[in-house]
């Protein structure tokens, strides 16, 4: 068995989070009334929702809070909070099923979480939400889909949505885009398909809004590329550039973060096949100088092949550390912090953008009960301590670590 | 070297940073915690053939603070690190617990730090924390440095973090008298350790440090049974508060060694002028230069090396390490005196202001 690689990080803790150390892709800081510092992680599946982890000792993390899932055939890979109110998405294994949309949580108490509301977006051919983007206290932007939505596809079932939830009891849809041809009815034709296997659907994963450019959003859409949306008028939004690079690659793109003060596009993929089917699964730099043509400069360079393809479950990039715009999020517009399934956490430093340098690794061993054998590495936060929280995506829970470069 | 590079190289009008650089672009890059930036601290250990490094250095893995450590052996045919410690004399890794590792090299020094960088992220090694190099007893430490001064050689994953000198208090004075090495040895470390006084008398010891105190101005420890404080050995080489001059001592075969504290910021481009003149004209005996700037373009206070006609990539810190925040630089050059070296900073300062 592999022994942790570890370079330029140090391990804090470790904690497998009772049995429940399957982590999704929702990780956010509140600051408690009393002054406690609560780290709130999405499950990757049932049944499990969320657990409340009191960081405020990172050396000692201590769990203060866990809800279960209402129903065994959904999920909730994806949350987010901003001041006392969470945003949790809730996706179904299966078109038609409940509860699909997502539910918001009045977290005062961390101990004690109370539903204020539940959007819901279920319909038959809706799953709910996969993802979601909540920042400012007013919006949530999110992958989703609804119940008046008929895709010309199946796997083509969500698309961006903008709720208005400044009333949090009362959320409203604001506006919504889509991928022109994947709604029934669309006068353009549906995209073609990528091939089987490798089809994973035109719809977006992660949906990112700044307030460095409060009329752009950013989204990963999946086997669609990228995608910059011109959204100063919310009920309308508008493509402003698509990067699409598949094929030849095999789709998948999952997070956009620009360096708004170096012009730069930070784009990631997500690997969805073992022992490296999908290889490569990159993350990319782009050049968006010229917004509304984005070119790509380098890649990020990926973990060793010869060493982790066959390491056990998934080899390739995921998430990246977004620059959350959270006054308890650290901001760095030079390091990219990536995760990449069983090959850890890495940290690339993009000061020559077009030779992206790697400068950290931390590639823990594999946990005790690892299904696959192999850490699966999913998500990255980092607080404004410059603390970083990375989970595994089966069992091996939380990992807080420190920066050392 | 064929990668000879002159200062001036490190700015330019064209490059990533005029392209996305921002509106605070950096003049080196990213501004770095420390001065080995991401790289892995390399500590390289020079001495003569008996001087005491292998002892100094088994007591450094033995301490917590050494854990984590690869140890490399440099060596050529000499009798190195004992067989308790290391059970194969061929090119072999050892794994010596607590997460140390030893390598014995006979051929190539590079090759050998690549692998075990390689092997250090593929995870077939311990995640070792820095390299401790043991470098033959009539080793010139001259192309060590310059093996960590380019990318094309180790700098870009390693940083030599500390070059030192270990001097035995019973043989140190009749080497220093007799090998050019010897003193070579000396002028060029960041910290000498003297070994061995309990076998040599005080006063013998006492004139040993004084001597060394006029090759350089570096700190001098005296080690006790073998051992030092472990920090002596690791830390990073701090910067002189004064400026010396020990001139050309008798029998230095023609060494000097002096600092210059520059009381004002410098501009960059006379800093990186001065230095293209005297690698151009001088390059061969400038064999280190190293220094802590106060730069004017720069917010952090910034980290010089030169080796010859090589110079290091410049590397701008966070901040200062202390409230001292005057320039300073330490040269050890053969035959090139200090008045020069300070009367060029100086013309070229009037000439750029």
């Amino acid at each position: 068995m592999p022994e942790t690689a570890i370079w330029n990080f140090r391990q804090l803790a470790h904690h497998e989070l009772d049995g429940f150390g399957g982590i999704g892709e929702g990780m956010s800081i509140q600051i408690a009334k009393d002054g406690r510092r609560i780290l709130w992680l999405a499950h990757e599946s049932a049944p499990k929702n969320f657990t409340a982890v009191d960081v405020s000792d990172p050396r000692a993390p201590k769990i203060v809070a866990r809800a279960d899932l209402p129903q065994s055939h959904m999920r909730s890979n994806s949350l987010e909070t901003v001041g006392d109110i969470m945003a949790v998405a809730y996706q179904t294994k299966e078109q038609g099923l409940q509860p699909a949309g997502f539910e918001l949580f009045d977290i005062s108490v961390p101990e004690n979480p109370r539903s204020i509301t539940f959007f819901d977006c279920s319909g038959p051919h809706s799953r709910g939400v996969h993802q979601l983007w909540f920042a400012d206290g007013e919006y949530i932007h999110m992958s989703s889909s609804a119940p008046d939505f008929t895709p010309t596809h199946p796997r083509d079932d969500q698309f961006y949505r903008i709720i208005d939830v400044k009333n949090p009891s009362k959320p409203v849809e604001v506006g919504r885009w889509w991928l022109p041809g994947t709604r029934q009815g669309d006068s353009e034709p549906p995209p073609a398909r990528h091939p089987e296997g490798a089809d994973t659907g035109f719809r977006p994963h992660n949906t990112n809004v700044y307030p460095e450019r409060p009329d752009r959003a950013y989204l990963g859409y999946i086997d669609g590329g990228m995608v910059i949306l011109d959204i100063s008028d919310k009920a309308r939004p508008k493509m402003v550039s698509r990067w699409d690079y598949h094929p030849p690659y095999h789709g998948f793109t999952h997070t956009v973060v620009p360096f708004f003060d170096r012009n730069l596009l930070i784009v990631s993929d997500e690997c969805v096949r073992t022992e490296g089917a999908d290889w490569p699964k990159l993350v990319w730099v782009v050049d968006g100088r010229t917004e509304t043509n984005p070119v790509p400069i380098a890649t990020c360079p990926l973990p060793p092949l010869d060493t982790y393809q066959r390491r056990g479950a998934r080899y390739g990039a995921h998430n990246l550390y977004e620059n959350l715009p959270k006054p308890n999020a650290w901001k760095s517009d030079r390091i990219v912090l990536a995760t990449y399934f069983n090959g850890g956490l890495r940290a690339y430093d993009t000061t020559n953008p077009y030779q992206p340098a790697e400068v950290a690794y931390f590639v823990p061993a594999p946990p005790e009960r690892a299904p696959s054998g192999a850490i699966q590495i999913n998500d990255v936060f980092v607080d404004e301590r410059q603390v970083v929280y990375t989970v595994d995506r089966h069992v091996g829970g939380l990992y807080t670590l420190e920066m050392d470069f | 070297m064929s990668e000879a590079s002159i200062p001036s190289k490190w700015t330019s009008e064209t490059g990533p940073e005029s392209l996305f650089g921002g509106k605070d672009a950096p003049l080196f890059g990213r501004r770095q915690r420390r001065a080995r930036g991401p790289r892995l601290p390399v500590i390289a250990v020079t001495g003569f053939l008996g001087s005491g490094k292998t002892t100094l250095i088994r007591a450094l893995l033995d301490k917590p603070e050494g854990a984590n450590t690869a140890v490399v052996v440099n060596e050529y045919g000499e009798i190195g690190i004992d067989n308790a410690l290391l059970r194969s004399s061929s090119d072999v890794t050892v794994l010596l617990g607590n997460g140390c590792l030893c390598c014995n090299v006979r051929t190539d020094l590079q090759e050998t730090l690549r692998g075990l960088f390689a092997d250090r992220a593929r995870g077939a090694v311990p995640s070792f924390e820095r390299v401790v190099i043991e470098t033959s007893g009539l080793a010139d430490p001259g192309p060590v440095l310059q093996t960590f001064a380019t990318d094309r050689g180790l700098g870009r994953e390693f940083h030599l973090q500390a070059l030192i000198s270990v001097v035995d208090a019973v043989n140190g004075e009749g080497n220093l008298a007799r090998m050019p090495e010897a003193k070579k040895q000396v002028a060029l470390a960041d910290r000498i350790v003297v070994t061995k006084s309990d076998l040599a008398d005080t006063a013998a010891t006492g004139r040993l440090i004084e001597h060394l105190g006029a090759l350089n101005g570096a700190p001098v420890g005296v080690a006790v049974a073998g051992e030092i404080e472990p920090f002596f050995l690791l830390a990073e080489p701090s910067s002189p508060r004064h400026s010396f001059d020990l001139g050309e001592p008798e029998h230095s075969h023609g060494l000097c060694s002096f600092a210059l504290i520059f009381e004002k910021p410098l501009s960059w481009a006379g800093f990186e002028q001065t230095m293209a003149v005297l690698t151009a004209l001088r390059g061969p005996d400038l064999l280190r230069v190293k220094g802590l700037l106060a730069i004017e373009e720069c917010r952090g206070p910034v980290v010089v090396h030169f080796v010859q006609h090589v110079s290091h990539p410049p590397v701008e810190l966070e901040e200062w390490p202390d409230s001292d925040r005057r320039s300073r630089l330490v040269f050890v050059t053969r035959g090139l005196p200090r008045e020069s070296v300070a009367r060029l900073f100086t013309d070229v300062a009037a000439i750029t202001a």
